[in-house]
């Protein structure tokens, strides 16, 4: 702990040099455009994938099933893979992207077209349309406020994990941030965090909008294009690219990893836990601290923004900077998880609180009882049902992120497709790949049928 | 009929609850929906609001639990006067008043014994409070059991709330307010989702309850035969003011081919 203030003050000042934020532009403008050129590429695909789905055309579960198995490779995976078969940089980022995010929007599009209501389609069927007609006239309008809410979401969340696939290759400020980090430059690493959680700050209002009037989502068309021209790989070396993915089969572990295998994928898990429960103990102070009906606006305000930089700066980059600054190990791993959970975590819980029903609040307070009473009594209660579906989500999720942290470094399995991918063992880091999809399936599955068991439903924060 | 026995002008000082010149405008409604109301409850007078569907019963009652902030006119209670105090002193006052609501608002992932003894929040320590909801005493399960024997559910001491039915979360409000011993009872169509049965059963319990402990009881009911039953005197709130005993006589068609 004595050694905690000299690392932390080794980040301050942080360099504000008109020069050096106009350094910065080039790659703040290269994150917006691999988020606006992935998710052009993304819905480009996704929407006929979506459109077979939904009008229930032949094939249509077995293609179900491959985007279901696509979106279960991490983003940080997918974009290790292109790194290595495409090179360094943007273009290998802005593939990762398309292909993660093209999976993940076409699931949806399909969840949501599969769920359009039959008797209108059938009415217009009978009039002999088309499936195109059908697909026009029928499913699109009958759908359309669902396909542009969650667009827009999809959206905001690519915006997200552009910054974080240039962590491991994928060019913008993610790439930015490692190179500072690399060369212990601190102060810079500081000015690219503001610039990050500023950049992040203003998506959010613009996805705040852009869900309100979701017509725009189609002015991102040309700005897609446009970021589609500038990023795309110029050379994609197939043939290259093909000879290495060929050197990634028959994947092969041996006799020692297999033997350290389950102690990696407990490191894993461990991060996953031991980040989600220190993250709700945390929100749990702090939501109550933050909630607007329980604590003075004083208070409130200047912690809210706390959370708001915890939770805008996401855990791969908290997980580059502890590691930078507190070594490569699961408990860096951790304590990233922790810390962006934790943001997020907060703002969820002051949420369950402030939403709590007022009508037992008022009962109880019309007993007589002191606010910290009706606060106990009544306000918590009524929120920890709320409380406890948002804590099951983040760990899911963070199951889910656990198995990525390795790659920058902080142990568990991850790790060990990172070491494997550094030493060229490329059939070692098919292995890992392909454990770490079997596995963030299995999660998936669990917390699926969790969910439907539950009657939960919601979009994840 | 029974005669309306509250006719006789009153005495400020012996009367329990005094309004005058009260008006109420919930938030968001854009005029009031109460005006003009004034009442002199007497300690242990049983009174019934009666009226249309959207007059401003519950309105009427919320305000008298402080629920709702009037504007304009006072409300007196006990010699104190409910528009003035603020703090320890307003949540005092407040413990005085008991309130079973229409819609249930009851704490519904607590249990049944904890959303009971809730009543007695206005009078413990708040360490004793929060000592409750881990470790009840023996004494105090005594008292809700007790509590929930009167409206017939004691064998629900333990059980979680929210698999009660309507009518039994009803009950244990009901059950709460009678831990709370106030000096003035507020009751919303406290009988309103139970059978014919029960309601008479409950309906008689909090009246002889307001007998012997001198207690004032305020219910609004829609069954006019049940409010000249069981109550002293009949009120009906119309066109956002009260009207006096001819209530009695208006009760019976009650205005519903209106
Ligand atoms: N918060 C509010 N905002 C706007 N209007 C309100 C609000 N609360 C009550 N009102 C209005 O005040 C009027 C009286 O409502 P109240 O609930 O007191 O009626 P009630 O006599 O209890 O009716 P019921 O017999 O159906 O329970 C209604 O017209 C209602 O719409
Ligand atoms: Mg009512």
């Amino acid at each position: 702990m004595d050694s905690l203030w000299p690392l932390l003050s080794a980040f301050f000042p942080p360099v504000l040099t008109p020069s050096y934020l106009r350094a910065l532009l080039p790659p703040v403008v290269e994150t917006l455009g691999l988020a606006a050129g992935s998710m052009f590429l993304a819905f480009l695909i996704s929407l006929p994938l979506g459109i077979a789905a939904g009008l229930r055309l032949p094939g249509t579960r077995p293609l179900l099933a491959v985007l279901s198995a696509v979106r279960a490779i991490p983003d940080l995976t997918v974009a290790i893979l292109c790194v290595i078969l495409f090179g360094v940089g943007p273009g290998a980022g802005l593939l990762a992207l398309a292909i993660y995010y093209g999976a993940v929007v076409a699931k949806m599009f399909a969840d949501i077209l599969r769920t359009a209501p039959r008797p209108p389609l059938e009415a217009l069927a009978a009039t002999g349309a088309r499936r195109l007609q059908l697909a026009l006239f029928g499913l699109l309008p009958l759908k359309r406020a669902d396909l542009l809410t969650y667009g827009a979401y999809e959206f905001e969340s690519a915006l997200r994990a552009s910054i974080v696939v240039g962590a491991v290759g994928g060019g913008g400020l993610g790439s930015e941030l490692v190179g500072s980090l690399a060369a212990l430059d601190f102060p810079r690493v500081t000015t690219q965090l503001i610039v990050l959680v500023t950049v992040v700050a203003v998506l959010d209002q613009l996805a705040v909008w852009l869900r309100r009037h979701p017509r725009w989502l189609l002015a991102l068309a040309p700005l897609g294009l446009a970021a589609l021209a500038a990023y795309a790989p110029r050379l994609l070396a197939f043939d290259h690219a093909l000879h290495v993915f060929g050197e990634m089969f028959p994947p092969r572990l041996t006799e020692r990893d297999w033997a350290a295998l389950l102690p990696r994928l407990w490191e894993t898990a461990w991060m996953a836990l031991a980040g989600t429960g220190g993250a709700v103990l945390a929100a749990a102070l702090f939501g109550a601290l933050t909630a607007r009906n329980l604590a003075p606006p004083w208070l409130a305000w200047p912690l809210r923004r706390l959370m708001e930089v915890l939770r805008s700066i996401p855990e791969v980059v908290w997980g580059l900077i502890l590691i930078a600054v507190a070594g490569v190990g699961p408990t860096a791993g951790a304590a990233a998880l922790g810390l962006h959970s934790a943001g997020c975590l907060a703002r969820l819980f002051a949420e369950s609180l402030e939403n709590a029903p007022r009508a037992p609040q008022l009962a109880i307070a019309g007993t007589g009882a002191s606010a910290v009473v009706v606060t106990a009594w009544a306000t918590v209660p009524l929120a920890l049902g709320p409380v406890a579906v948002h804590s099951l989500f983040r760990l899911e999720w963070n199951l889910r992120m656990a198995t990525v942290m390795g790659l920058i470094g902080a142990g568990g399995i991850g790790q060990a497709l990172y070491d494997a991918q550094q030493l060229f063992f490329y059939r070692q880091m098919m292995a890992y790949i392909l454990i770490t999809w079997v596995l963030v399936a299995l999660v998936d599955n669990a917390s699926e049928a969790l969910r439907r068991r539950y009657k939960l439903n919601q979009i994840p924060a | 009929m029974i005669e309306p026995r509250g006719d006789a002008v009153r005495a400020a000082s012996r009367s329990l609850l005094t309004l005058r010149d009260l008006a109420v405008a919930p938030l968001g409604a854009a005029k009031p929906v109460l005006r003009d109301i004034a009442l002199d409850v007497g300690a242990g007078e049983c009174l019934a609001l009666v009226g249309a569907s959207g007059t401003g019963k519950t309105t009427l009652l919320r305000t008298l639990g402080g629920q709702i902030a009037a504007v304009a006119g006072t409300i007196e209670l006990d010699g104190e006067w409910l528009t003035a105090l603020r703090g320890k002193a307003l949540r005092r006052l407040r413990s005085r008043v008991g309130f079973v609501a229409q819609k249930h608002d009851l704490v519904e992932p607590l249990r049944v014994h904890q959303n009971v003894m809730a009543g007695a929040l206005g009078r413990w320590s708040t360490l004793r409070a929060l000592r409750y909801l881990c470790r009840p005493t023996s004494a105090e399960l005594a008292e809700a059991r007790s509590a929930l024997e009167a409206v017939g559910l004691a064998h629900k001491l333990r059980a979680p709330t929210a698999a009660l039915s309507g009518g039994e979360q009803q009950r244990v409000a009901i059950a709460r307010a009678l831990v709370q011993a106030p000096r003035l009872l507020l009751a919303d169509e406290p009988v309103a989702s139970l059978d014919p049965v029960t309601a008479r059963a409950i309906l008689e319990l909090l009246t002889s309850l307001a007998k012997r402990r001198g207690m004032a009881l305020i219910c609004s009911l829609h069954q006019p035969e049940l409010a000249t039953r069981y109550f002293d005197r009949v009120l009906e709130v119309r066109e956002g003011t009260l009207t006096g005993s001819a209530a009695v006589h208006a009760a019976q068609p009650l205005r519903l081919t209106a």
